[in-house]
């Protein structure tokens, strides 16, 4: 588990992270997704055609309005569902379904539904233990996880009586222990403070995995994602730069979304006075 | 965890069954259960599945439906009677090697097997054509204590949300590994407790916070407001099925007593 | 352990119930002695719900998994209220399931609901010993005896009547051999479940030791 910072600046767009030829080195496709389809019993065509090619390194926001699929497409990827029709493959090799893949790793909404140990570390421990890796092996991935959350000092707490952020941060250390090499986050900024966002955010800005991030915290997306996946009615409406995508406002409010505010420009009557509401 | 949707167990229809008042349907049914569980003699059982099979087809519930209901019960009853007419009676009805199937035995089972299944499908003819809402109210009005029927709403209504809970908690350790590699019994048993703990905790979270949200809309301010029935009383429309339903339970009871002992 | 319809005579069914209704009366005389029924009411809910709920795991005893009953420690942490969790349980598995029975769900909840609040009273008394032993072998002992309480009266129960409800049809001998089999084959449930619930205590008390103080 290496870390690189990964400088950025809110104010400028970041240059496209993904190597091309240009650079002569392409990194490997780390998730694809082809012809995926999926329907519930009382929600059909929750997911039409997805066909998605994520390359090792990437981090990808998906944004969407509710029940536009998003979670539907992580549970795919994780095989906790089966398509009704396409493929999904992780680092070429087909996902089957309850097919345990420990390269990929998923955050839930709610950290409370990752978190049963009566300590921190233990249930750090429990991905590894579950790898079947030596009590030595198991100590030395739980202590780095820990670090690199900077959980030291909870180590002994039992995880039910953290704040929702340190839950979260938890549920993350939990998943690092079993390096994985892509992570899933299903809105990860849902209900934590500023401080703990901002924490998430440089945590995130300095991992190397690939990140699929799905989340309405377009702000935050805009921060952290290189590319930006917008779906809507089961489909990939756009495939792109996260500033172009969403500083796109007919394509935003059309697909039921808003343009960031921070894209917006900020011009004398922008902001308007309450005596000047209707 | 199977834990089926009400939606399954209730399916909507305009059947006599349906329309039949919920109060006097209950009692009636019931009434009809209990003297099915009376019989002893093997004989009033076609009468007893004529019964049954005429409120079931009354009742305009699909086949599909008992199909679907009866096999999980129906496991339990095999496993448990299963044996007998192999252990029990004198009579050897056939023999091979050392298993010999005996006549008694299989009366025994019969008799048992087919009170089973028909007090089951009354029980899917009342849970099949009556809302669980409208029983419970049936049962407040019925003089089953407040609490009792608060406590059932309110367990049934969190028990979905629950249910999704621990399966989602399961996934959550599944994805990290659990069940893919061995691991000694005491590990897992502390896992599972942990996993047990780590849901009734929650629950119990979640219940304070149920508790406030009540208080905030008036529950406990006025303990002696007359609960809103809301299901119709009886009509005299619906007179036919209950006083049917209970000649027949009676027609069991009377025969059970009349026919002679084995 | 849940009896289904069919295999009692209709008289003790209907005893069933008689019974079930005078442990009502007394169980809810003691809440709203001991409890404001109101406020402990939403918790006693949902709790009954997560017992339902979690009722549905089962743990590895190689080669097989079982389903535990945990009616010990469900007393141990509702108290009075377990009586109403274990008739609404037994109620809604019956509606939802089609496990256990209608006509027997007073025979049902006798058996598993009065060694429930057993089970329940007697872990309440731990804090007797308090002097006597520290905190947490006095909780280990107390969960174990619960757990254990809890289950094997209820098996004590259900092979009761099974014994007085056997068809007179069977060989006696066979008969008394079966269940003396089966009846020593609970034994290592019974201590099982009682390890359980020790642990599922060690776990409360570390993380929320509140639940265990009812």
């Amino acid at each position: 588990m290496t870390q690189s910072l990964n400088s950025f600046s809110s104010s400028t767009p970041p240059a496209m992270s993904i190597p091309t030829a240009k650079e002569g080195r392409l990194r490997s496709v780390a998730i694809a997704l082809q012809d995926l389809s999926f329907s519930y019993p009382d929600s059909p065509h929750i997911l039409q055609d997805i066909s998605v090619s994520i390359r090792e390194g990437e981090r990808v926001g998906l944004i969407g309005h509710n029940g536009c699929g998003k979670t539907t497409l992580f549970m795919l990827l994780c095989g906790l569902l089966t398509p009704q029709t396409g493929t999904v493959h992780l680092f070429d090799r087909l996902v089957e379904t309850h097919q345990f893949r420990p390269e990929v790793g998923f955050l839930f909404q709610d950290p409370a539904d990752q978190l049963f140990s009566p300590s921190v570390r233990d249930d750090v421990a429990f991905g590894p233990m579950n790898l079947g890796l030596s009590e030595a092996e198991v100590t030395k991935r739980v202590e780095a996880a820990l670090e690199l959350t900077g959980l030291q000092a909870l180590a002994s707490r039992p995880p039910h009586h953290l704040s929702g952020g340190e839950k979260q941060m938890v549920a993350i250390a939990g998943l690092m222990a079993m390096c994985p090499r892509v992570l899933l986050y299903d809105e990860p900024t849902a209900s934590l403070d500023l401080r703990t966002r901002r924490r998430l955010i440089r945590f995130l800005q300095r991992s190397d995995e690939t990140l699929l991030l799905a989340s309405h915290d377009l702000e935050f997306l805009l921060e952290v994602c290189d590319r930006v996946l917008l779906i809507d009615e089961g489909r990939i409406i756009a495939d792109g730069d996260p500033f172009e995508v969403m500083g796109d406002q007919a394509l935003m409010e059309q697909h039921g979304l808003e343009k960031p505010h921070s894209l917006m420009p900020h011009v004398a009557m922008h902001h308007a006075r309450r005596e000047n509401c209707p | 965890m199977a834990v089926s949707l009400h939606a399954d167990v209730f399916i909507p229809g305009q059947s006599i069954i349906h329309r039949w008042a919920a109060r006097p349907k209950l009692l009636s049914l019931l009434a009809l259960m209990f003297a099915i569980a009376m019989v002893r003699q093997l004989i009033l059982l076609p009468w007893v599945f004529v019964v049954v099979g005429g409120l079931y087809l009354w009742s305009q519930l699909p086949l599909s439906y008992l199909a679907r209901r009866l096999p999980y019960p129906g496991l339990f009853i095999v496993a448990m009677v299963g044996l007998l007419p192999w252990v029990s009676g004198e009579t050897v009805l056939w023999q091979w090697s050392f298993l010999a199937l005996r006549l008694e035995g299989v009366q025994v089972a019969s008799l048992i097997a087919g009170r089973f299944l028909a007090i089951l499908t009354t029980g899917f003819i009342l849970l099949g054509t009556t809302p669980f809402l409208t029983l419970l109210e049936v049962m407040r009005s019925l003089g089953i204590p407040p609490l009792l029927t608060d406590m059932t709403l309110l367990t049934y209504r969190y028990l979905f949300d629950i249910a999704n809970q621990l399966a989602t908690m399961r996934q959550a350790m599944q994805l990290r590994g659990y069940g893919q590699s061995r691991q000694t019994v005491s590990r897992q048993w502390g896992w599972l407790a942990a996993l047990m703990g780590s849901l009734l905790l929650r629950s119990y979270e979640q219940s304070q916070r149920v508790y406030q949200a009540m208080r905030l809309r008036g529950y406990g301010q006025n303990s002696s407001a007359p609960r809103r029935m809301t299901s119709r009383s009886g009509n005299q429309r619906f007179a036919l099925p209950t006083s049917l339903t209970l000649l027949a339970a009676a027609s069991v009871v009377i025969g059970e007593i009349l026919l002679p002992p084995l | 352990m849940h009896i289904p319809d069919g295999i009692l005579p209709a008289p003790v069914c209907v005893a069933g119930y008689a019974i079930a209704g005078g442990v009502t009366w007394v169980a809810l005389k003691q809440i709203h002695k001991t409890s404001d029924p109101q406020a402990e009411l939403p918790k006693a809910a949902l709790l009954a719900a997560a017992f339902f709920v979690g009722s549905s795991l089962s743990v590895p005893i190689p080669p097989v998994s079982v389903h535990l009953v945990l009616n010990g420690v469900l007393g141990a942490v509702l108290g009075w209220y377990a009586w109403p969790a274990i008739l609404i349980g037994l109620l809604l598995q019956a509606i939802l399931l089609g496990h256990g029975g209608l006509t027997t769900l007073g025979v049902d909840a006798v058996m598993m609901g009065l060694p429930a609040l057993l089970a329940g009273q007697f872990f309440r008394q731990r804090h007797r010993f308090a002097k006597a032993l520290a905190p947490k072998p006095l909780l280990g002992i107390f969960s174990f005896l619960a757990g254990a309480i809890g289950v094997g009266l209820s098996a004590l129960i259900f092979f009761t009547l099974i014994v007085f409800t056997i068809p007179s049809t069977l060989n006696q001998g066979a008969e008394q051999s079966f269940l003396t089999a089966l009846m020593i084959a609970h034994v290592p449930l019974i201590l099982l479940e009682g390890v359980f619930t020790v642990l599922l205590c060690f776990f409360l008390m570390r993380v929320k030791p509140e639940l265990l103080e009812q």
